[in-house]
């Protein structure tokens, strides 16, 4: 899941002191500016400008304005102003929704989180791209992307950049000791409890524990691996044997000290802090951790390996699926030069731009053959059997009341509060009442 | 001359208006109503909401949270208040550098001082654990958490209690105490017959103040723990956010909204009633 990747320390572009006086600023600025929007006439020259919204995605934003810019010139008379809004994934939500059901016009394409397609697709914001996306051209795409682009049987966004969940273990202790990755989560528990055992001052394994977003991508992570889920054939089965052993298998690596009781204050970044000052031997993170973990200075540096994330024995892997998308409003004005956008940002080309640049992961597989791109991001081999097995998390119009029910009950699951029965039953209870 | 106080008082009014009362009356309008902009239109569906909010479970726990923080924190600040200030109110060496370290707390904004305490209860490297010699998951035990954050709570009011109680007893006359002492009356007596009822209006003050204050909490918490462990620290704030930010139900979270307005506005009631009742 993408949310704190934009909100994480690294990309502090908009901090939260002193919103004091940028607000006051604003506020104080819109007079002046809707002046001056309607003083100023647009070129006559430019037909069309087709206005871009995202949350804040770029550092530095040169490669980014470069597409924008060859955008511009294969489709004259088509001007693109990119717009972005803050990091915050809930501030985003927001203004999406409010200014949609606005029927606003004052943008045409946005960049949206892999769990919002359905709600919006649902609310009747999003232009069907069905015209963009063809059986062939739907084929290039990992599969799960494209079924959380999918709202009753057609696509309302095209999939942009990908994320997913992966495994990072520490290879130099892992052959000290003599073992091999593990393949199923008791495995890994076995090691990480060993390797703990002999070397002193280290956890087990971290992930994201804390109540929040990242807790429901790393509980359903367990479930899928168990062979359940939160829904079944589109109703909500969480109460179901599979859920329950998986979940009593989350609580006992806490319980048996595998993973350290604090996992539940864990977001990505601590939990990446952790691993990252080779103080645990399995990390549960997203792909962005890898560039960290070898750049200089750090304490880990080529000691790390990726892998897929474990299973359930006799049970098949699943990582949880997170990235942004890229839909057309319905109030859009120019839709046809919006969808050409669209289909541009989305294409091979920008997205092996955007990989190289910003180390985004591309949805489409032909890119992990690419040369040029395997050599400056050699973990991305591994990251192809990872995408392949990307989930999506329920793809309902409802997801976000879903996920607070199922962020409060995984919580109290992997905190003993309740047992892993009561927890999915009265989850399932709630979530049956407060989905409309 | 009352129609020239009417005139000056009437751009403030005016601003009040608009600012504080019609954004109320809006928010008890919209918790009359079912919407939500991914449902389309408004629906006025009266009291629903309300009795909704009734059998939320949810409601509840935050309900029950929010009493308990408010009922422990704000009898921690008063106390502890109390003793400070009785501390500082008699002269000794250092006193200037005692106000300003004592004031330093509360002059540190409220995120920002959770970010601090966020770091000191880390459950892996943080300092409290280490001076205890302990290894408490302070944030992430359903447990602790909700008592980690009154105690943040208190390390913060507490010195906006101890002024307003020290300025209190300043204004007491020292002749009271003299005069005590020469009828012989112990400490603990002047203590709880000149004292304690010359300062009772005062207190109250200050417990409206803080009372309505940590009904409210929200800052502290969100940055803390965001309402987890397992919604044991979502406070009525914490969940009202959740329902009008992050799912957007604007009538249904409205309506959570005004009953916290509610219950601040009985506790108002009751403590004004008090403090007639002590300036009798």
């Amino acid at each position: 899941m993408s949310r704190s990747r934009f909100e994480d320390e690294r990309r502090p572009l908009h901090s939260h002191a002193g919103r004091g006086p940028i607000a006051w600023g604003i506020l104080l600025a819109i007079p002046l500016l809707t002046a001056a929007c309607t003083e100023s006439p647009a070129p006559r020259e430019v037909a069309t400008t087709v206005v871009f919204k995202h949350g804040k995605l770029f550092g530095d934003t040169t490669a980014f304005e470069g597409l924008l810019g060859q955008f511009e010139r294969e489709h004259p008379g088509v001007r693109v102003r990119s717009e972005s809004l803050p990091a915050a994934s809930d501030a985003q939500h927001q203004f999406y929704a409010i200014s949609l059901s606005a029927r606003s016009a004052e943008f045409d394409v946005l960049a949206l989180d892999v769990i919002w397609v359905a709600e919006f697709a649902r609310a009747g914001w999003l232009r069907d791209l069905s015209a963009l996306l063809p059986a062939a051209e739907r084929a290039q795409f990992f599969s799960g992307p494209i079924e959380a682009v999918t709202w009753e049987g057609k696509p309302y966004a095209l999939p942009w950049f990908m994320d997913a969940g992966v495994l990072y273990y520490r290879k130099d202790l892992l052959d000290k000791h003599g073992f091999v990755p593990p393949k199923t989560w008791p495995e890994l528990a076995r090691i990480a409890q060993a390797v703990r055992d002999k070397e002193s001052g280290m956890h087990g394994f971290v992930w994201q524990g804390k109540q929040y977003e990242g807790l429901v991508c790393n509980a359903l992570e367990y479930l899928w691996s168990n062979g359940g889920g939160a829904v079944d054939s589109d109703t909500i089965a969480l109460n179901t044997a599979a859920n329950r052993e998986a979940l009593a298998f989350v609580r006992s690596l806490l319980t048996s000290g595998v993973t350290p009781e604090f996992v539940t204050t864990l977001t990505e970044e601590p939990a990446r802090e952790v691993f990252g000052r080779g103080a645990a031997v399995f990390l549960r993170n997203w792909p962005y951790a890898w560039q960290l973990f070898e750049q200089e200075g750090s304490a880990v540096r080529g000691k790390v390996g990726v892998s897929v994330l474990p299973h359930f024995p006799g049970q098949r892997s699943a990582a949880t699926l997170g990235g942004w998308q890229l839909g057309v409003s319905k109030f859009s004005k120019h839709p046809q030069a919006a969808e050409q956008l669209v289909k541009f940002l989305t294409s091979s080309g920008a997205q092996r731009v955007l990989a190289l640049a910003y180390g985004y992961n591309p949805p489409r597989h032909a890119l992990y053959q690419d040369g040029e791109l395997l050599a400056v991001q050699p973990h991305l081999r591994t990251l192809e059997t990872v995408y392949a097995h990307a989930r999506p998390r329920p793809v309902t119009p409802h997801y976000v009341r879903l996920s607070q029910i199922l962020q409060a009950e995984f919580s109290a699951a992997v905190t003993g509060v309740k047992t892993p029965g009561e927890a999915l039953a009265s989850a399932q209870r709630e979530a049956r009442q407060r989905l409309p | 001359m009352r129609r020239d106080s009417a005139a000056f008082l009437a751009p403030a009014g005016v601003v009040l208006a608009l600012v504080a009362l019609l954004p109320m009356l809006l928010v008890v309008w919209l918790s009359l109503e079912q919407r939500s902009p991914l449902l389309g239109a408004a629906r006025f569906i009266g009291f629903d909401n309300y009795l909704r909010l009734f059998g939320d479970v949810r409601f509840w726990n935050a309900f029950g949270n929010t009493v308990y923080f408010t009922a422990v924190s704000v009898a921690l600040e008063i106390l502890l208040g109390l003793a400070i200030a009785l501390l500082l109110r008699h002269a000794f060496r250092g006193r200037a550098l005692m106000y300003s370290v004592v004031l330093l707390p509360w002059a540190i904004p409220t995120v920002v001082s959770a970010r601090l305490w966020e770091w000191m209860y880390n459950a892996d490297y943080g300092v409290l654990n280490y001076l205890l010699g302990t290894s408490i998951n302070w944030l992430g035990s359903p447990a602790w958490a909700l008592n980690a954050a009154i105690l943040m709570d208190v390390w913060k009011a507490t010195p906006f209690v101890a002024l307003l109680l020290l300025a209190g007893l300043q204004t007491i006359p020292r002749e009271l105490y003299q005069a005590a002492a020469i009828d012989g009356a112990s400490p603990w007596t002047m203590f709880r017959r000149i004292t304690v009822p010359l300062l009772a209006p005062l207190i109250l003050v200050v417990l409206i103040f803080r009372t309505i204050d940590a009904f409210r909490v929200f800052d502290a918490i969100y940055v803390l723990t965001g309402g987890g462990p397992a919604n044991s620290t979502e406070t009525l704030s914490i969940y009202a956010y959740k329902l009008l930010f992050q799912t957007l139900e604007f009538g249904y979270g409205s309506a959570l909204a005004v009953s916290v307005l509610s219950c601040v506005g009985l506790l108002t009631i009751v403590y004004v009633r008090l403090l007639r009742r002590s300036g009798k």
